[in-house]
């Protein structure tokens, strides 16, 4: 019997503490900073000029600083990230570089050179915010629960969000849209990125890539890489039936095109290469060469090629051709491409090291080009090449990017948008949501199941329930709790190594027979054959052994597959893994003594992965474990278990109680809705100036959590507060999910929360000297106070803090010259009022005004508070996917009560359980009733947590109703109510949908200027539309006066002259066409009827008007 | 009839109090001058809350 170990939670508790709940985004940043930036110098460290063999300019050890921001007058100083919101600044360091380089002759060297600044990821080894105590973070004005991972680019947060992608350098078996079945390997090395494909078509098989006009037969692609006899070809893919079968026609097609040597298989290809253009007489040595180059650097090009020595090539691409042909009799050999295994995940990292290899290429490209043009040239001073460095390439480069999104790298002809995100800050839970969200590559618009559903291998990677709903369902997710996302390591040398010692032979010492036989297993490392061997499982044994060991970093995986009979070791970065606690011999590592001492502090989390009784497990190693979901299941096979069960969701999901009573897609709602739960962002909240802020002002820690809200903070920053409901109907005004609010609750401050929106306005400084200014208030003679609009300023020109503003007051009384070129010095100095208005239905209240200057203009930021009590229709939920709209705000008086007097805050009407299945939301009632009865909070994690029987006792225990129902009184006539009511505390969310945001009427108002119909949308107090729909309706009753009075006489009504003679507009009663006015008439109609006439008129196409009378 | 006039352009505006967002100290600053406070450097500032009577409904 296997003992029970105690606690496992605290352990995932403890993971998430000492790694951080994001890591992923900041370890591959400071991956990033600490070898890629460097390895990127390194690569292309040196210029030189065409124009002088002596002069060259070598960049050596890069060094990136701290984040700093240059006060103007070449003062820099170091800053801290609230003050790069505040001041619309970004968040960057400097990028030194040694540099050596040659001046008329002398060699010269600059130490500590800033070529660039680099945007800097919070809470990266180069922020500031690292490692910092919880007091250092406050005096920073930075919240301590702050994920990090993002960018702060001119004050704006922007985040890289995870992109998933195909696994690069896998053999990958499948049909083609055209049902064709195909082998297709995406190479990509540092500088190339090449598709092979091999396609079985009409009984042959082809090898197809991009840079090939057509197809090449298989058997003369293996004669070009120097397999010329047909017999090795044939033992190298295999000698079994099935293959001599399907090989046969091959060879007779080769033979047919006389096709025997390898030079004539290289002319072949050679003929068949995209864009050459060579004349005949050196013909045939440059396609050679052009042939070799193209067969050692573009086809496949991650297998390395030494002096024309193309073994490997053969003997990978031969392989390739045995799985095609064996996945042709046996369907099941067939990849798929959603399995989680051949999918990797890109990381900030990785998109910043592709735009700055970009970069770094085009700045030195640029010094080139700078030092070709002026080296020939005879000057007064010699050739200085530090003074053409510019610092701002790479900065626009890097800042641009990160704003917009737009990657445009030309080298790999990559053109991506959207690859930043605002960091959207409505929660806490919306916030943290973020940094753990993955994009897919895919489109949105195919309608293929495939990559939206959910595969088995992504079990416990990433979250079930959290996926949007609509277009990006399933193709946006989420990475669940304990996922972690490996960076590239450092070790691959010490692996190799490894491996040879531990017996595997390079398949060169094989005859290429031997390579098929049943106890030969492959070694792939990272795509690449790095040699055989035929102990396969003492060989993954021992590897595995020397990784528990720590020879090697603990990410790298390895991995037996028994049908392509290979074994695979990956140390790439993007894939996804998870910590198991290690079972051997039936018994787990990990004792309760282990989980005591990390209690005790004794030890970390980091310890137990370092004595390897908790491994990294990634998705293809996963093939190979048998992993126990407790100690219960554990049986002698049994290779890794469980830490926690409910640690397969995400961050969104675990936020819900009891996930696993509820029907999936409920929980899948709450996920989205969570994030739109309105609570405390962030313990920062009063310090930041955001374009809009939502806050719950009394917010609530949930009485039933799981085990993973402490874990996420979510009850440091909670979105919502315990109601105490009665589900019954009350009214008539709860139909269609609409919920009863209890007036007396509301003013308690039930739901009470505001919105914080600012305003800003830049001063600035112009070329005549010129510079934006703010005028005083204009006081009324008569009254001696200030006019109406300028009520709210004081006598700096700015609104007075805590001052209510309302409609069309100015807030900011900017006042910008009348001339601004430098043309104009000297000539009007007069000022033009462009004053800031504040524009709403309901008055706001100044909460804080923000001075102060950027590098070329004064900043003032406003930020404008409005109170937001709970109305008529403002949208609240509980976290299980159950949304409704306020009903109704009853008086307490009129509201239910018991025995003892306890009111429901709110009523649910019981219709919306029956069809939703959320039963998760009965027991969360009935766990939280409870646990106000013992003073507790009550677990409601998922796949555990308290049981309804142990609930259910408590509450007997306290003279309660075993089912949590209750005698309610009605509020009206005072009689108990002739059913028993399932009454008790849920946690309610108040969602940013209110009522005062999207209220909305117009009588008349503003048109648009060029059809002069009335305006669309809210922001613009537009009209309300009668569409097609509501026309047609209009139509079929008949109503045909009040069609016109609605499309038009309420509309855009004109009044024309029209001549009855010709038909064409006429102006001021007289037609010109027919030079006559008793002709002309007076007709209304729509102003866009006219400016189509005229505007087909300006088309040379006369449309004329036939009038006749009315009504005759 | 009520009449509108503009404050005098050379009446001399009156200097406010601006509070320092990092060292909480006042600074009296007139338009145009630079922003930055005189005891710690620091280039954010904050208006002080009014003495106007608000009444909050």
């Amino acid at each position: 019997m296997v003992e029970v170990l105690r606690d496992k939670e605290f352990l995932v508790k403890e993971y998430l503490e000492t790694r951080g709940l994001y890591s992923h985004h900041i370890n591959s940043f400071n991956a990033f900073i600490d070898s890629d930036l460097k390895k990127i110098i390194q690569q292309n460290h040196s210029v030189r000029s065409d124009a002088d063999p002596n002069f060259y300019l070598h960049f050596k050890n890069v060094t990136v600083g701290h984040p700093q921001v240059d006060d103007g007058f070449n003062v820099t100083r170091n800053v801290t990230p609230q003050e790069c919101r505040l001041r619309d600044l970004t968040y960057c360091a400097p990028i030194y570089v040694d540099i050596e380089y040659v001046k008329s002759g002398m060699k010269y060297l600059r130490k500590g050179f800033i070529i660039g600044r680099l945007p800097i990821m919070l809470r990266s080894n180069r922020c500031c915010l690292y490692q910092k105590s919880d007091a250092e973070l406050a005096k920073m004005k930075e919240c301590i629960y702050d994920s990090g991972g993002y960018f702060i680019v001119k004050g704006t947060e922007k985040v890289i969000l995870m992109q998933e992608q195909p696994a690069k350098n896998k053999i990958l078996v499948e049909k083609d849209s055209n049902g064709v079945p195909t082998v297709q390997v995406m190479s990509s090395t540092v500088d190339k990125k090449s598709k092979t494909n091999i396609i079985f078509k009409k009984n042959l098989i082809y090898v197809c890539h991009n840079a090939l006009e057509e197809n090449i037969p298989f058997v003369i692609f293996m004669k070009a890489l120097g397999v010329c006899s047909d017999q090795l070809i044939l033992q190298m893919v295999g000698t079994e039936f099935a293959i001599m079968n399907q090989m046969y026609p091959c060879f007779l097609e080769s033979s047919k095109l006389n096709i025997y040597t390898q030079k004539q298989a290289l002319r072949f290809i050679g003929d068949r290469i995209k864009k050459m253009g060579f004349t005949s007489e050196d013909y045939d040595s440059r396609v050679i060469t052009e042939v070799h180059d193209f067969l050692s650097t573009v086809i496949l090009a991650h297998i390395p090629v030494t002096n024309t020595n193309y073994h490997m090539k053969a003997i990978y691409t031969s392989i390739m051709v045995r799985r095609l042909i064996f996945s042709l009799s046996n369907p099941d050999l067939f990849d798929s491409k959603d399995y989680y295994g051949n999918k990797c995940l890109d990381l900030p990292g990785s998109f910043l090291s592709l735009l700055f290899d970009d970069t770094f290429k085009r700045f030195t490209f640029e010094l080139k080009s700078v030092a070709d043009k002026n080296i020939p040239k005879v000057k007064a001073t010699p050739f200085d090449i530090i003074k053409y460095i510019r610092t701002d390439t790479i900065t626009n480069a890097l800042v641009f990017a990160i704003q917009t999104g737009n990657w445009s790298i030309k080298r790999f002809r990559m053109e991506r948008h959207g690859v930043t995100q605002v960091l959207t800050r409505l929660s806490y839970l919306s916030a943290i949501g973020m940094m753990t969200r993955v994009n897919s590559q895919f489109e949105k618009s195919r309608k293929v199941s495939g990559p939206r559903s959910l595969q088995p291998s992504q079990f416990g990677m990433l979250c079930p329930s959290d996926t949007p709903e609509g277009e990006a369902c399933g193709l946006i997710k989420n990475i669940s709790l304990l996922a972690h996302v490996t960076t590239e390591s450092e070790d691959d040398d010490a692996v190799l190594q490894l491996a040879l010692d531990l017996g595997v032979e390079p398949v060169g010492l094989y005859s290429v027979n031997d390579l098929h036989e049943d106890y030969m297993y492959l070694i792939i490392f990272n795509g690449n054959i790095i040699g055989s061997t035929n102990k396969c499982i003492d060989f993954v044994e021992k590897f595995r052994r020397c990784r528990r060991k720590g020879i090697f970093s603990k990410f790298i995986s390895i991995y037996i597959s028994e049908r392509h009979k290979c074994i695979y070791i990956n140390s790439g970065d993007g894939r996804l893994c998870r910590p198991y606690i290690v079972v051997e011999n039936g018994q787990p590592l990990l004792t309760n003594d282990h989980i005591d001492d990390l209690k005790r502090g004794y030890c970390t989390f980091q310890d137990f992965i370092d004595q390897s009784l908790i491994e990294f497990i990634d998705v293809d190693e996963e093939n190979n474990c048998l992993i126990a979901y407790n100690e219960e299941k554990i049986v002698p096979e049994t290779t890794h278990m469980e830490m926690a069960p409910f640690s397969i969701l995400g961050i969104c999901a675990s936020v819900i109680p009891f996930p696993h009573h509820n029907q999936s897609p409920r929980n899948t709602y709450q996920c989205a809705m969570g994030k739109q739960a309105i609570g405390t962002i962030a313990l920062n909240y009063q310090h930041r100036i955001d374009t809009l802020q939502y806050n719950l002002w009394y917010t609530h820690i949930p009485m039933v959590h799981s085990k993973a809200v402490p874990m996420i903070n979510y009850d440091k920053l909670p979105a919502g507060q315990n109601a105490t409901i009665a589900v019954m109907s009350y009214s008539g005004y709860d139909i269609e999910d609409a919920i009863i609010l209890n007036k007396a609750s509301v003013d308690r401050g039930f739901g009470r929360g505001g919105t914080f929106r600012n305003s800003k306005c830049f001063l600035r400084h112009y070329p005549n000297q010129m510079m934006d200014s703010i005028q005083g208030p204009i006081i009324d003679n008569a009254t001696k106070k200030p006019i109406y609009k300028h009520r709210a300023l004081e006598n700096d020109g700015i609104a007075a803090i805590g001052q209510p503003v309302f409609d069309k007051q100015v807030t900011i009384n900017k006042a910008t010259p009348k001339t601004i070129t430098v043309e104009d010095v000297g000539g009007d100095r007069g000022f033009k009022e462009t004053p800031l208005f504040y524009k709403g239905y309901d008055p706001s209240y100044i909460d804080k005004v923000m001075i102060t200057s950027n590098s070329d203009c004064f900043l003032i930021k406003e930020n404008f508070r409005q109170p937001r009590r709970p109305e008529i229709g403002d949208k609240f939920s509980s976290r299980h996917g159950q949304k409704g709209v306020v009903g109704l705000i009853v008086e307490q008086e009129d509201m239910p009560f018991n025995e003892v007097g306890i009111c429901p805050d709110l009523i649910m009407n019981p219709h919306g359980f029956p069809s939703r299945m959320t039963v998760g939301k009965l027991i969360e009632l009935l766990a939280g009733k409870a646990g106000l009865l013992e003073g507790k909070f009550q677990d409601g994690s998922a796949f555990g947590g308290a049981t309804v029987t142990d609930i259910s006792n408590e509450l007997q225990k306290h003279n309660y109703n075993y089912l949590g129902k209750d005698v309610l009184y009605c509020g009206i006539d005072g009689r108990p109510m002739e059913a028993y009511i399932y009454s008790g505390p849920v946690f309610y969310q108040r969602l940013k949908h209110m009522v005062a945001d999207k209220i909305h009427a117009r009588s008349r108002g503003p048109r648009v200027l060029l059809t002069r119909q009335p305006t669309e949308g809210r922001s613009k107090d537009g009209g309300l539309r009668m569409g097609e729909m509501e026309r047609d309706c209009l139509i079929a009753y008949g109503a045909s006066m009040l069609i016109i009075e609605r499309l038009m006489l309420s509309s855009d009504v004109v009044e024309m002259d029209v001549c009855k003679l010709c038909g064409l507009f006429s102006y001021s009663g007289w037609c010109h066409m027919c030079q006559k006015s008793n002709s002309v008439c007076r007709i209304k109609m729509p102003y866009a009827c006219k400016l189509l006439f005229q505007e087909l008129q300006a088309m040379s196409i006369v449309p004329k008007i036939s009038l006749k009378k009315y009504c005759d | 009839m009520i009449t509108e006039t503009e404050t005098p352009d050379d009446a001399p505006k009156k200097a406010l109090i601006y509070i320092c967002g990092a060292c909480q100290a006042e600074n009296e600053m007139k338009p145009k001058d630079p922003i930055r406070c005189r005891e710690c450097g620091y280039r954010i500032m904050y208006k002080k809350r009014t003495k106007r009577c608000i009444l909050l409904k």
